[in-house]
């Protein structure tokens, strides 16, 4: 649920949205989701100063499921 | 004619008397029967006893008429009645208006509406998002849902993250010349408000110790609401410090020049 989150901002914010992958890792306690994008799209889904990744992962915190359960946003390049 | 009222201070005693009678507070006089000062957890209690001259307008029973007199409330109904009548007719107002607000919408606007509306719905809250204003060069929407509070945040700052994906998604679609705001609930409005009430109350602050305050982290909309709340105020001073973002105002005396 969270993936479909990421994946549907993402996909929205890219130019290329068929190269963005997302991974997810699911732990005990955290999910961690590994996100994949084209090279040129990295700057996009970071921002400046990490704008547009610190407001996703701020809404993955607010998600109905994030309550119980952490998870954590990796951007891979 | 006589009557009696009570209230927490004296004012609210007086005021409820004014609405009552629905007279102005300059038309009637006013004698203080019992006053208990309310103490740390104790609430206050003020009596208090009008004279009016005549018979004034509203049936608002006098004292001592006993409640039971059937007459005088119905007559205290009908006087309350009009009040009643003239809100609906402010809220058939307002629902007109928002009747004009859902004009079609252009396609720019079909897509971010629908933007939002699925980002929060993947969120875990599904939600109705509709236009809220049109302005030039900006757009505000709504969004309604059960979980506000969530959408909303700590100070806002989930919407605030919702608002600044939604800005660049606009971008993406061409349109970054529009400002994209979010709200719920009236979050915006109720915000700029206690802003501006902690603005003039730092400010009284200030001027009674004569030291500075520094107040809570704020964005630069934030900041920018108490700059402008203090700007007129001649023995106040604001200035911004910190860096990025989140900078906070501090309130400042400047004296009388």
């Amino acid at each position: 649920m969270e993936r479909d989150l990421v994946e549907y901002i993402v996909k929205s914010l890219v130019d290329d949205p068929q190269a963005v992958e997302i991974k997810v890792i699911e732990g005990e306690k955290s999910t961690i989701l590994e996100l994949k994008v084209a090279d040129t799209d990295v700057g996009k889904v970071i921002g400046k100063n990490g704008r547009i990744a610190r407001a996703i992962r701020t809404i993955l915190s607010a998600c109905a499921n994030a309550q119980s359960k952490r998870v954590i946003l990796e951007i891979l390049d | 004619m006589i009557y009696e009222f009570e209230g927490k201070t004296e004012r609210e005693a007086i005021e409820l008397a004014a609405s009552q009678l629905g007279l102005e507070t300059d038309q009637f006089d006013v004698e203080i029967l019992e006053t208990q000062s309310g103490g740390l957890f104790k609430k206050g209690k003020v009596k208090i006893r009008v004279h009016t001259a005549g018979n004034p307008a509203a049936g608002y029973p006098a004292a001592g008429a006993g409640i039971s007199d059937a007459e005088a409330l119905a007559k205290a109904e009908k006087s309350r009645a009009p009040g009643r009548g003239k809100g609906t007719e402010e809220r058939a107002v307002k629902s007109s208006l928002t009747e004009a607000e859902k004009l079609p919408m252009d396609e720019f606007e079909t897509k971010i509406t629908q933007w939002a509306a699925e980002v929060v719905g993947k969120m875990g809250y599904p939600a109705k998002v509709s236009v809220l204003f049109r302005e030039e060069k900006k757009i505000g929407l709504k969004i309604e849902t059960d979980n506000t509070s969530m959408i909303i945040g700590k100070k806002g700052k989930n919407i605030d993250a919702l608002q600044l994906l939604a800005n660049v998604f606009a971008g993406t679609l061409g349109r970054d010349d529009i400002k994209v705001i979010l709200d719920s609930e009236n979050y915006r409005i109720r915000r700029e408000e206690s802003l501006v009430r902690i603005a003039y109350e730092s400010a009284e602050q200030v001027r009674r110790t004569g030291r500075s305050i520094l107040l809570e982290p704020m964005n630069p909309f934030e900041r920018r609401i108490v700059h402008t709340t203090l700007n007129d105020i001649v023995d106040i001073e604001t200035k911004s410090e910190g860096e990025g973002l989140y900078k906070q105002v501090r309130v400042m005396f400047r004296g009388r020049k």
